[in-house]
């Protein structure tokens, strides 16, 4: 048990990269089944452009929503949003919105940036639709023989052709794999920075951030095996008294308005040490106080983690 | 005031899940074979660090396999330098960066070094961030040092590079003695096009990985001396002697296992609490946590003092109170084994 505890350890200390490890990887396992399996360049002077293009940027495209969809604080932050009419605080809760926005965009950025540079550095996609191009292949073909820029597009698909346009194909896989590179280097540094600038911002230490990560996820648990267990007996006692036609015994079941409490976006007041909107709620300090939006709260962007504790939480909200 | 040394409650019962197995009732050999089992993991257990850096190094050589098999062909055209130099250094960027991100200490440094610069040292010591940060980058680019001297040991790497050189002073190196189509077609050579003799071709390719290989064992034989004199100086300039030392590693190890044990412990026991009012509509009782400040005293980076002889920042907040005394003799931790890896 105490090497599994090591390996749940080493998940718990490097949950985030982890994770982008795993996206990495499978993003780079579809491109390859996609550039080996499905990808035919049409090797035609129109065609081969819009198609290159299609499976570059198309699927990392489809990435990027699913980034939005499979993260739990898209949903908190749909949810309700527009039945509940005026929404208090104005222009404060928009502003908050909308840096909760800029964030679920930039976590959800990663897998698309991962397949574009994988895609670029497996170079098939970018050699078909760079030789359709014609400013590229005009500026390839300078100096060679004027019947260089109609073959170029036809190149990929007839490898046994002249050895000049394969040494052109040869040239833009090499232009596509350094283009690929310079994309990861470019997009980790920025990570990083990112990362770095946003934990210097923190008004929360390293043992307590630590802390905070683990008291969510045992949250999420118990708020989880506790709703079961509460929702078994809350339907238990509706079924038998639908079928014994008897009124049911009066339930303590939390209210509309609790649940929505509960449900809103994590904000930070610097003056309680509260862990989330449930650890607020149950202490607040009158019973019909509203915890949203009072004086002081601040959205905290290396706070994001609080809405989405675990990685599939989607599936389970 | 801080956590009070309360009654530990009983380990977590999901530790203890699996039936103890009765050796006794099954076959003899079984039961060696289970012993002979957890003897060889803890073995591999013990060896952590070792196990860490070789499955390190075992990783790159395959990573870099990979890419020299797969990705990487030589255009043979004048981009071959830049083609070779960001194939050569991009992996080592990135594993450089990949290093800052799973190294705690970095991270340790860092949060919330903006909103209170004072939080993570004591005034006049500002300098040791840069000290620390140093550590870190030392100990992150062990990684990329292992690929750039295996992709140089491999070769392709920096022939296909050095033949795509414009600079005439390194082509009359290369080309000495060869025929003029050295010096003109030389990008050519890695696919073996040239207009020169298949022997001249062969001959002028073997050289330049001949000298990638001296380079890439010169980059070996360097980094390993490099980091033995490191070892060696911080080592020497320790006030703290050996025994200590190493009682100091594993009071900093066995000290992280508490600490993210009873983390555990402690959350689990405040979410129930948190949750049960939440469903049955209760106050809650008074749960004892940590102060604030507590949490950002015991988060400061450690520095050792020979008056006073605290193992960690932890150990030095639970007996001196949150005010920290004068910092007058301070010693470092030395490279290998650091004990702020938590």
């Amino acid at each position: 048990m105490d090497k599994f505890r090591a390996v749940l350890d080493l998940h718990l200390k490097h949950h985030s990269t982890l994770g982008y490890g795993l996206v990495t990887l499978l993003t780079a396992g579809g491109e390859r089944v996609f550039s080996t399996a499905v990808f035919q360049c049409p090797c035609s002077a129109t065609w081969n452009l819009p198609y290159g293009l299609v499976f570059l940027l198309v699927p990392a495209l489809a990435l990027f929503l699913l980034g939005y969809v499979l993260n739990a604080r898209t949903w908190r932050l749909l949810t309700g949003c527009c039945a509940r009419g005026a929404r208090s605080g104005g222009c404060g809760a928009a502003r908050r919105a909308v840096l909760v926005f800029a964030q679920l965009s930039a976590t959800a950025a990663v897998a698309p940036l991962t397949w574009v540079s994988v895609a670029l550095l497996g170079g098939a996609f970018y050699e078909c639709a760079a030789s359709g191009s014609g400013p590229l292949a005009r500026r390839l073909c300078r100096g060679r023989d004027p019947s260089c820029e109609a073959r170029l597009p036809l190149a990929p698909c007839s490898p046994a052709q002249a050895a000049d346009v394969q040494d052109l194909l040869k040239e833009l896989k090499a232009q596509s794999q350094v283009l690929g590179w310079i994309l990861i280097a470019v997009v980790i540094i920025f990570l990083l920075i990112f990362t770095s600038v946003s934990r210097c911002l923190s008004p929360v230490s390293f043992l307590q951030l630590k802390f905070w990560k683990i008291y969510l996820e045992q949250e999420q648990q118990i708020l989880k095996s506790q709703a079961t267990e509460h929702a078994t007996e809350l339907a238990k006692e509706n079924i038998k008294c639908f079928f014994e036609c008897t009124h049911p015994k009066q339930y303590n079941t939390p209210s509309v308005k609790d649940w929505q409490q509960i449900s809103s976006l994590y904000t930070f007041n610097p003056k309680d040490q509260y862990y989330s909107m449930l650890h607020k709620y149950v202490n607040r300090k009158e019973k019909s106080q509203s915890i949203r939006s009072n004086e002081g709260d601040v959205v905290i962007p290396i706070l994001g983690f609080v809405d989405t504790p675990g990685m599939n939480t989607a599936a389970e909200l | 005031m801080f956590v009070s040394k309360e009654e530990r409650a009983p380990p977590l019962a999901t530790a203890a899940a699996a039936p103890q197995i009765n050796k006794q009732s099954l076959f003899p050999w079984y039961a060696f074979s289970m012993d002979a089992f957890q003897g060889i993991l803890k073995f591999f257990f013990n060896q952590k660090t070792v196990i860490g850096y070789s499955f390190m190094a075992l990783l790159t050589l395959g990573s870099e396999r990979l890419f020299s098999l797969v990705a990487f062909k030589c255009p043979c055209s004048t981009e071959n330098l830049v083609y070779g130099l960001v194939f050569l250094f991009a992996p080592a960027w990135v594993l450089l960066i990949l290093g800052f991100f799973l190294n705690s200490k970095f991270w340790r440094l860092f949060t919330g070094c903006c909103v209170n610069p004072r939080k993570i040292f004591a005034k006049g010591h500002s300098c040791r961030f840069v000290y620390v940060l140093g550590q870190i980058a030392l100990s992150s680019l062990v990684a990329p040092t292992m690929w750039l001297s295996v992709a140089l040991l491999n070769g392709t790497f920096y022939e296909c590079a050095m033949s795509g050189t414009k600079s005439s002073r390194l082509l009359g190196l290369i080309c000495k003695g060869k025929p003029q189509e050295c010096w003109d077609e030389l990008h050519k050579v890695s696919c073996g096009k040239t207009s020169m003799t298949p022997a001249d071709n062969e001959e002028v390719k073997l050289s330049l990985q001949a000298q990638s290989q001296i380079l890439g064992w010169f980059i070996i034989c360097s980094a390993s001396f490099f980091s033995l004199i490191t070892t060696c100086c911080a080592r020497c300039r320790s006030k703290v002697s050996y025994l200590q030392l190493n009682f100091w590693k594993t009071y900093a190890q066995k000290e992280k296992e508490q600490l993210e044990n009873t983390f555990l412990e402690y959350a689990n026991k405040l979410s129930e609490r948190n949750v049960k009012c939440f469903f049955e509509k209760k106050r809650p009782d008074v749960f004892p946590m940590p102060t604030f400040a507590a949490w950002e005293a015991a988060s400061k980076l450690h520095s050792f003092h020979q008056s006073q002889q605290h193992y960690s920042t932890l150990h030095r907040v639970v007996e001196d109170g949150l005010d920290l005394g004068p910092e007058d003799d301070e010693t470092t931790m030395v490279l290998v084994g650091t004990a702020h890896s938590v």
